[in-house]
């Protein structure tokens, strides 16, 4: 056999080695076009990407054109992110790795205020708090066998709060209120300094527990103080919880007024708060000054030692210890 | 109407630049343009001349040099091996079926390439807000040339659409085969040179492969075309001003990719036992496009782009993945997929034709520098080197296909004597 019958056989083995590839991928190729004729291009894009695409679509029709957006993706869906990203564009968009990162850009003022939520399966316009409390709700509590108390139809919670600190700090209330009796229980719980009020039913001999339970019964993250009044008596338990590190407090029922606080070891970020829990101005008096307080008020100031205070409030301490746990110093 | 003004900018805008520097073939005519719009609104835009004034100038100078070489009249084609040419028409017309209908749906593409023409086409800068920081744009500093034509195009069609893009990537392609087709052909023999072309579009990693492939927005075929030119430039050499025009690959590579600007070092280093004292040229003009690129990435804020010069000193504590990186190439060569028996022919062909023409080693030499460079990079990589090289090596083998394609015909054109 001659070399140009060689050669000419080793370049038809080599076209057949691509074209056996190439061949079946480019028939393939053409037939999805084939089926994508008929549609619109967007629509063949929906075909495409599924309904993560018509999401962005949605998007892209919701959103303001002129402010930037936050887009904010669990690690895992970066990929996602980056392509909300483009088809998102000329809208400007921020990256975040996880709802963390853009809570620790708080402190940052051209941290976009507007927040889009994006995963593999879609991409949607949320709020903040609304992630957080998705994660929470995903969670478990720290508190799994809660110490009630013995039952109260009113109380007060001198400390009620659902806010973030820099992650991993998450402070909640984690409540649970259990009603032994045979009748159902009506429950108003009235959110104070803020003013508002919800009214929850429990039924007979049934326990309600909550993982947030200032952000479940107000949809706010906030922080203030509580009064609860019950139709019924009832077996209730707050902590105070950081859910970020796993650490969590039981709060006091308090039933009136107390100022009492036995001196304790102070550590950092020391605070008195004080609060009129009376529909009436109440006033404090504090190393002999005396602080007018509204009704309702919830105040508080960074204290370097235990301050002698007295009048027709609450009061109590908060302290952090070296290793950030937050330590509570409550009137006797 | 977006559509249509698209691919007229597509197929016409930018042959139409190149026929002031004297009438070239379309493939030729087609990546010469690509790459001096880019080149030219990137000079512009670092020198802070509005880019859309630049953008005009360079259109009438374009259509002027068109219709004045027009009256020369239109030379007619003479179409050789009618069998090659109907092999290499077939992928091209289902590719551009696919291209007209089938949205962009490639990783780089979307996250880095068309984002930038967006950016571009939307702001009219390449140094406005969307490169700092306005909006997220992952690998900031990546040169910018494709995106700049692809902004010219978005611009024209009055619409920041992807779909608008897609007749750009199929063209470089397209373009490419036509480079091959026509310079082997001249260099070897026209046969020769229409089965070269043939076999680039049934290159799977060229043709279909989703990530680099012609239905991709990957800059990578664009990189294997600005190499080819400049790889005929250096057979080529004793043609008139083939000097400046090796200098303007070279700096169409140094503005399209990180890559390219080691990749025209190469080029250089070798040009200079071509070109001898003419290497002058094309050094000034590389140099310009590197200082040009240079001062817009200093201006702009750092992506998260790797720096591999500033990795260099690192080599010798990453001295423990050089097996991995040698053997890198080899094995994605044997991935039967994406290349079929393309490089083990290439191998053959390499020690066939290099015991009858000198030419042969100007070829391997440049395969052998584009690959030990690239296995340089997987060295001193701060990625994970196992999982860069798996995204990358195929679509870096890519770069290398004029000398491997060459080797093939000079090998084809051996057993022919």
């Amino acid at each position: 056999m001659s070399a140009r019958w060689l050669t000419r056989i080793a370049a038809a083995l080599l076209f057949v080695s691509l074209a056996a590839s190439t061949l079946p991928r480019l028939i393939a190729i053409v037939n999805n076009a084939r089926t994508l004729l008929p549609l619109p291009y967007e629509a063949r894009r929906e075909r495409q990407m599924g309904a993560w695409y018509a999401s962005i679509e949605k998007l892209r029709r919701e959103l303001p054109k002129k402010e930037q957006i936050a887009l904010i993706a669990p690690p895992r869906d970066h990929d996602s992110a980056v392509f909300a990203n483009y088809y998102l564009y000329p809208i400007r968009t921020r990256l975040f790795a996880g709802r963390n990162a853009y809570r620790n850009a708080a402190p940052d003022p051209t941290r976009p205020a507007i927040v889009v939520a994006v995963n593999a399966s879609h991409a949607e316009r949320t709020e903040y708090d609304v992630l957080r409390n998705r994660d929470l709700a995903a969670g478990r509590r720290i508190v799994t066998e809660p110490q009630l108390s013995a039952p109260m139809t009113a109380f007060i919670l001198p400390l009620a709060a659902s806010l973030d600190g820099p992650s991993p700090h998450t402070f909640l209330i984690e409540a649970t209120l259990a009603n032994p009796n045979a009748a159902s229980a009506e429950v108003r719980v009235a959110f104070w300094p803020k003013g508002l009020t919800r009214t929850i039913v429990i039924p007979s001999r049934t326990t309600k527990m909550y993982y947030d339970f200032v952000y479940q019964l107000f949809g706010i993250m906030n922080a203030g103080w509580m009064r609860v009044d019950s139709s019924q008596p009832l077996r209730a338990a707050f902590y105070f919880a950081n859910r970020g590190r796993g650490e969590a407090t039981l709060m006091p029922n308090a039933t009136g007024d107390a100022t009492n606080i036995a001196p304790a070891p102070l550590h950092r970020d020391t605070k008195l708060f004080v609060i009129n829990t009376k529909d009436a101005r109440a006033t404090a008096i504090l190393n002999g000054e005396s602080i007018p307080l509204d009704p309702h008020a919830f105040i508080s100031r960074p204290i370097e030692t235990l301050p002698a205070i007295s009048g027709d409030v609450y009061a109590f301490v908060t302290t952090r210890e070296l290793d950030g746990r937050t330590d509570f110093l409550w009137p006797q | 109407m977006a559509a249509i003004i698209a691919v007229t900018v597509t197929l016409l805008f930018f042959p139409l630049v190149v026929w002031s520097l004297g009438r070239r073939s379309l493939g030729e005519a087609f990546l010469l343009g690509l790459g001096i719009t880019g080149s030219v609104l990137f000079i512009a835009g670092v020198v802070h001349v509005p880019l859309v004034m630049a953008m005009i100038l360079i259109a009438v100078w374009g259509v002027g040099s068109g219709v004045w070489e027009l009256r020369r009249g239109i030379p007619r084609p003479h179409i050789h091996s009618p069998l090659a040419t109907i092999v290499m028409i077939i992928p091209l017309v289902a590719l551009t079926f696919a291209a007209a209908i089938t949205p962009l749906n490639d990783f780089d593409g979307r996250a880095f390439w068309a984002l930038k023409a967006k950016g571009i086409a939307h702001e009219r800068s390449i140094d406005g807000p969307f490169f700092h920081g306005g909006t997220h744009d992952p690998r900031n500093q990546y040169p910018i040339l494709i995106p700049l034509d692809g902004a010219v195009i978005l611009s024209l069609a009055h619409s920041l659409d992807d779909r608008h893009l897609r007749w750009l990537y199929l063209g470089i392609l397209a373009a490419l085969a036509l480079l091959v087709r026509e310079r082997i052909g001249r260099l070897v023999s026209p046969a020769a040179g229409a089965w070269c072309a043939a076999l680039l579009l049934w290159i799977p990693q060229f043709s279909v492969e989703l990530e680099g492939g012609a239905l991709s927005a990957y800059n990578d075929i664009a990189i294997a075309a600005f190499a080819a030119g400049a790889f005929f430039e250096l057979l080529d050499a004793e043609t008139r001003k083939s000097e400046v025009r090796f200098g303007l690959w070279l700096a169409f590579l140094v503005l399209t990719k990180s890559e390219g600007l080691p990749f025209a070092l190469v080029f250089l280093a070798i040009g200079a036992f071509v070109f001898r004292k003419r290497i002058i040229t094309p050094a000034v003009i590389t140099f310009t496009a590197t200082a040009a690129l240079l001062a817009w990435r200093w201006r702009i804020p750092a992506g998260d782009e790797e720096d591999v010069f500033r990795l260099l000193p690192t080599i010798p504590e990453k001295l423990d993945r050089l097996g991995m990186a040698i053997s890198a190439f080899p094995r994605h060569m044997l991935l039967m997929p994406r290349w079929g028996f393309f490089w083990i022919a290439v191998i053959v062909a390499a020690i066939v034709a290099a015991r009858i023409d000198r030419r042969a080693w100007l070829a391997i030499a440049m395969i052998a520098s584009i690959l030990a460079m690239y296995t340089a990079v997987y060295v001193t990589t701060a990625w994970i080197p196992s999982e860069l090289i798996a995204v990358t090596a195929d679509r870096l083998l890519m770069h290398a296909i004029a000398p491997s394609l060459f080797l093939l015909a000079m090998a084809a054109r051996a057993s022919d004597r």
